[in-house]
């Protein structure tokens, strides 16, 4: 033991992981969460190379897919958060080839955080930081005990840091404001849990806002005055903050201005970041290589004539679709018929459809073709980027006779 | 055969609120057609006093549907202290994304984690499997 | 876990003394400790009025067979892995500064809690504050658990 790997599980990409290896399969793993060892372990049902439903070479289906794509006017291209920063590279160049939209699952979910962070709209900082010098750590809409269980232990609030010698009853405050009271919430402590009402976040962020001001912050579902006030108290004290953003507080403010005007207000009184709860593991990677491509995040067509990115609402998978502008599309480590809402994704079925995946999923019962590639960080390596921005070295485990994503990729962009 | 089955089984409106759950997330990583994934997914979590309103017991299934999609899936009490009548929780997943409506305002955002649905009691009708929720 | 007297009712009440205990109920009071075990009631194993008690009571300590000696419990079934308590767990902090007690994996043999396969592992209970002459409330673990998958009886 003592070599370390990279757990996959999710955007914590934990790097402190180790593995007990039994005839080439992962049969021991050490210090990773419940959904960590599950990913690294593997599914039991891996999906199978297939053209038209039938049993197929991996060449064949490859040669298929190319043919999709090349006969395809507008395909689609979307997935990669669990993808390595290579293959999404690889999928930029393809769909900028074949002249296609080209999204992730952030065009949903935490896409405004992480280009505002991109952009320099938002102070941020690392995981490392965080555990150094945090002192106060707001988790707003996120419930890492569920969706990142080792965020609190190995960052946010328990371990020891340079500047947080004295364990977290002492030296740090965990504050959780979300519409229910999560397992997150429970560890913070009633009196440092905010139950706010749906979609109440920009207002509660006003009254923050006006209690850092000094004056009465008021919502219109009437939150106890004196709690906000204390809780302005407690942020004003905060040697280094740091806020959580979880999808509860994406979904509920419809622009990101309240959250733009806190931050500014708390970085007067105090010193805070933020740091989104990026899910899938290399959803921030993809961010960051197409931003680097075209100066955009996500939601990208590219001009099949001049190369040129097209951007905007237009161009996100949801759109594409609910718009029924795509003809064709390529899904590559992601299920949209799991995850997107059906009345969007019901379209994807009716045209033609390429899944890869290492795993049997919805969107592949529904594809015309379906390549299995490596597990990333288990049968293969490569690169990520970390929630907070980090790249992290990811080595492979164990051998398989599956093609990286990669190197699929790779293939298919050479057949057209 | 009770008279009940003559009566229609009452219906109600509920705000949906979806969250995540890593138990759920683990069946999700080893197998989404397991019947861990299923149990772990097709559930939806009410206030006790809105289970008496659909005559509902514990463990049950029940109907949700909405204009965009329906499904039957395993009422439960959610446990909360805090009563939340004519709130519901369902974990994200396929279950709770066949309800999700399609209308984004042109934002490329569907409105996931915040919906409209009626439940009502099933009488007994089989929690709907992930190949049929299509 | 059941009460002391719920363990009483069950046992011969004949204070034999053949445990070395003075009294049945004495006997109870250990048992539930886990100072003694079952088995250390001859008559009880031995007598066939008593087989049915005998496998009752063998059974509830049964199901709790993974109680270490400090009385700690970790329900499997509840353990999301977090490793809240590896980090906070103040012996693991002094065993292992610079591992578990920087939210890193342990890096020492001494640590109390370690996670394995997604669930924790606990080992070294004597090291346990709550275990010993000195012993304290210590309650770390409990309270940073998520899901109350840790439990002292």
């Amino acid at each position: 033991m003592s070599e370390y790997y990279v757990c996959t599980g999710c955007a914590l990409l934990c790097d402190d992981i180790e593995v007990d290896i039994e005839g080439n399969k992962v049969a021991t793993v050490h210090a990773a969460c419940r959904k960590g060892v599950a990913r690294m372990k593997g599914c039991s049902d891996p999906m199978e190379c297939t053209v038209d439903g039938e049993k197929a070479e991996v060449d064949t289906a490859i040669s298929k897919a190319a043919e999709i794509l090349s006969d395809a006017k507008n395909p689609l291209i979307f997935g990669h958060g669990n993808s390595s920063s290579e293959a999404q590279k690889r999928s930029i160049a393809l769909a900028k080839k074949t002249g296609a939209y080209i999204d992730d699952t952030s065009s949903f979910c935490q896409g405004p955080i992480v280009e505002a962070i991109l952009q320099d709209k938002i102070k941020t900082c690392t995981l490392d930081d965080v555990r150094h010098k945090a002192d106060v750590i707001i988790f707003w809409g996120a419930d890492p005990s569920n969706s990142h269980p080792r965020h609190l232990s190995r960052y946010s609030y328990f371990p020891r840091g340079k500047e947080r010698q004295r364990g977290w009853e002492e030296d740090r405050t965990a504050i959780t404001i979300d519409v229910r009271k999560s397992d997150t919430a429970v560890i913070s402590g009633d009196n440092r849990f905010y139950q706010i009402p749906m979609g109440g976040d920009a207002e509660f962020m006003d009254a923050l806002v006006s209690a850092l001001s000094g004056k009465v912050p008021k919502t219109s579902y009437g939150f106890d005055v004196k709690r906000i006030l204390e809780l302005s108290g407690v942020l004003k004290k905060a040697k280094f903050g740091v806020i959580c953003v979880g999808l509860g507080l994406v979904y509920s403010l419809e622009e990101l201005e309240p959250l733009f005007k806190l931050m500014n207000k708390l970085n007067e009184v105090s010193d805070f970041n933020l740091i989104p709860m990026v899910g899938q593991y290399n959803m921030r990677g993809f961010n960051h290589d197409l931003f680097e491509e075209t100066g955009y995040i996500n939601r990208v067509k590219f001009n099949p004539e001049t190369g040129e990115a097209e951007h905007g609402a237009e161009q996100s998978v949801v759109e594409a679709l609910r718009n029924r502008s795509v003809d064709a599309a390529l899904i590559i480590g992601s299920d949209p018929l799991s995850s997107l809402p059906l009345s969007v994704s019901r379209y994807l079925a009716e045209i033609p459809l390429i899944t890869i995946d290492p795993c049997q999923n919805l969107t592949a019962t529904r594809s015309t073709v379906t390549i299995p590639c490596a597990l990333g960080g288990v049968e293969a390596g490569g690169t990520a980027i970390r929630m907070d921005g980090v790249e992290i070295e990811m080595k492979k485990i164990v051998d398989t006779d599956k093609l990286s994503d990669e190197e699929i990729l790779t293939r298919i962009t050479e057949a057209i | 055969m009770g008279f009940g089955q003559f009566l229609a089984a009452p219906e109600i409106k509920l705000k949906i609120v979806t969250y995540r759950d890593v138990f759920q997330n683990t069946a999700q990583e080893t197998s989404r057609f397991g019947e861990d994934y299923e149990k772990l997914s097709a559930v939806i979590k009410l206030d006790p006093k809105d289970m008496v309103k659909l005559s509902i017991k514990e463990g049950e299934t029940v109907v949700v549907k909405n204009a965009f999609g329906k499904v039957v899936v395993t009422a439960q009490s959610s446990g909360h202290e805090e009563a939340h009548q004519g709130i519901a929780y369902m974990v994200n997943g396929p279950w709770s994304n066949a309800l999700v409506p399609d209308e984004t305002g042109g934002t490329g955002v569907p409105k996931f984690k915040d919906f409209e649905a009626t439940v009502q009691g099933s009488k007994g009708e089989k929690v709907t499997g992930i190949r049929d929720i299509f | 876990m059941a009460s002391v007297m719920e363990i009483y009712q069950l046992l011969p009440k004949t204070n034999c003394k053949e445990c070395g205990k003075s009294t049945c109920m004495a006997f109870a009071v250990d048992l539930l400790a886990r100072k003694v075990k079952v088995d250390d009631c001859t008559p009880l194993v031995n007598d066939a009025k008593h087989k049915a008690n005998y496998e009752t009571l063998s059974e509830m300590f049964a199901s709790v067979k993974n109680v270490t000696e400090t009385g700690l419990i970790v329900h499997d079934e509840k353990c999301i892995g977090c490793g809240n308590c590896v980090v906070a767990c103040p012996v693991n902090v002094a065993n292992d500064p610079l591992g578990a007690g920087s939210g890193k994996a342990p890096t020492s043999d001494k640590v109390i809690f370690k996670v394995e396969d997604g669930v924790v592992k606990a080992r070294n209970v004597q090291e346990c504050r709550r275990f010993g002459e000195n012993k304290i409330l210590c309650v770390a673990c409990i309270d940073t658990c998520p899901t109350k998958a840790i439990e002292f009886v």
